[in-house]
């Protein structure tokens, strides 16, 4: 009973930002993130119906699919959800994430040339703690658990400072070798003009000598 | 004659009651607080793509957002209120911030349009923070069934630090925000970067390249003109 009470909080709580995708088609979405951290993506799926003229609620038989590459474009997860899902993943490396879905519907008929409407929640860093499932846990009143979320919130600001540091090092990287690539082509480009030059002045000299023009 | 048995009719009352109280209590919660969404997306040439929000009646709704890859960096960008009233139409611009107050009830359409393109695809980065009319509700209405600590004696002192604890939650969760488009700002940077570096190292060979062709045709050409079969008379 319990499960099916937070079942359906999740379900109606779920951020209302949603898209439409075709049938075939496949949205990606980058996540750039520090290590470590633990990102969940809530999805909620809904068929247009042309009978009633609005959109209808989970439809069964719909599944997405949904995969997810790290920033060595190594797959992470891949897995079919069904209608509604929800997807977890922890990052390992820091960088920049894809998460991809596109519809594995069996019944092509339930798409006819319609579209699919996607309600998507991708939660990242310590917004993904469900603090009233900890406050159970650990036995905290309400000031405890705000501190605890205090201190969740800087630890992940601490997190995404240090991804920037190392960022901004990467960056410093590829300013430093492109300035050097330039300044080595400049000397070589010039050197070959004027090695090209001599070499042609001296090979139509030969040639005129050769013909006995000069 | 009853269908269901008693038992079995008592027991399911509770559950319906409390999934009642759940769906209204976590629907109150999905627009009594502020939200905070933002997504980074590949946009393909030649395409747009539309994400649409609902918002609340008299609310505030704030979206950002920032080009970070992709030849030129710039995208049309749309608002198109639930009436159907284009809010705000840009242009070929490469970040924007839109506040739009105060929301009307329904659903927002926030457009973004690459078809200018045709060949370069762009990666896009927005962020759209949507708040009810009473600003935050607070940590009160957060998490309504936890306990109180048990302070009646220093209940004054105890208001006042849980007060300040809110403005540093509110004030730590707007950090976040912007470190994430300060994050998104160092994103773009880096991909025009690369970009360069690719294309200095391209444009060096082509233009080496460029240069022995040149030197070979033009030793070629003059050789040419002083063929066996047109002799020049001496």
């Amino acid at each position: 009973e319990k499960s099916s009470f937070l079942l359906l909080s999740w379900i109606s709580s779920i951020s209302a930002l949603y898209f439409h995708i075709g049938e075939t088609e496949k949205k990606c979405f980058i996540e750039e993130i520090p290590d470590e951290t633990m990102v969940i993506g809530k999805y909620r799926t809904q068929l247009w119906d042309k009978q009633s003229g609005s959109f209808l609620p989970a439809t069964p038989g719909l599944g997405m699919h949904v995969e997810i590459k790290d920033p060595d474009t190594k797959i992470i997860l891949s897995r079919q959800y069904g209608s509604d899902g929800r997807f977890t993943f922890t990052s390992h490396t820091p960088g920049e994430h894809q998460i991809c879905l596109h519809s594995n519907s069996t019944k092509m008929a339930l798409f006819a040339g319609g579209k699919l409407r996607v309600h998507l929640d991708i939660q990242v860093g310590e917004h993904t703690n469900n603090y009233p499932e900890i406050a159970a846990k650990d036995k905290l009143t309400e000031l405890q658990l705000r501190v605890r979320q205090l201190l969740d919130q800087v630890e992940q600001i601490q997190k995404e400072q240090n991804y920037q540091r190392y960022r901004e090092e990467r960056f410093r990287m590829t300013s430093e070798s492109t300035n050097q690539r330039v300044l080595w082509w400049s000397i070589t480009q010039t050197l070959i003009l004027i090695i090209t030059g001599i070499w042609q002045m001296k090979h139509l000299k030969s040639f005129f000598e050769a013909k006995k023009l000069v | 004659m009853d269908v269901v048995p008693t038992t079995a009719r008592n027991r399911w009352k509770p559950f319906c009651f409390a999934a009642v109280f759940m769906l209204s209590a976590s629907a109150v919660d999905c627009f009594g607080r502020n939200q905070d969404n933002e997504l980074t997306f590949l946009l393909p040439a030649g395409s747009s793509e539309c994400f649409y929000q609902s918002a609340v009646q008299n609310g505030t709704m704030e979206v950002e957002y920032q080009v970070i890859a992709g030849a030129g960096m710039d995208v049309d960008f749309t608002i198109v209120s639930p009436e159907g009233v284009r809010l705000i139409v840009e242009s070929r611009r490469s970040d924007g911030v839109h506040v739009v107050e105060p929301t009307e009830g329904g659903d927002y359409q926030i457009c973004f349009d690459n078809s200018f393109s045709r060949f370069s695809e762009k990666m896009v980065f927005f962020e759209i923070l949507t708040e009810a009319p009473g600003g935050d509700a607070g940590g009160d209405e957060e998490w309504p069934m936890l306990d109180e600590p048990d302070g009646s004696l220093l209940e004054y002192k105890l208001e006042d630090i849980r007060d300040s604890m809110d403005a540093v939650y509110r004030r730590l969760d707007r950090s976040r925000q912007m470190q994430t488009v300060l994050r998104a700002f160092e994103a773009r940077d880096r991909n025009l970067l690369e970009d360069n570096l690719w294309r200095v190292s391209f444009w060096s060979c082509a233009s080496v390249l460029v240069m022995l062709c040149v030197a070979l045709t033009q030793v070629y050409t003059v050789r040419k003109l002083f063929d066996d079969k047109r002799r020049v008379c001496t």
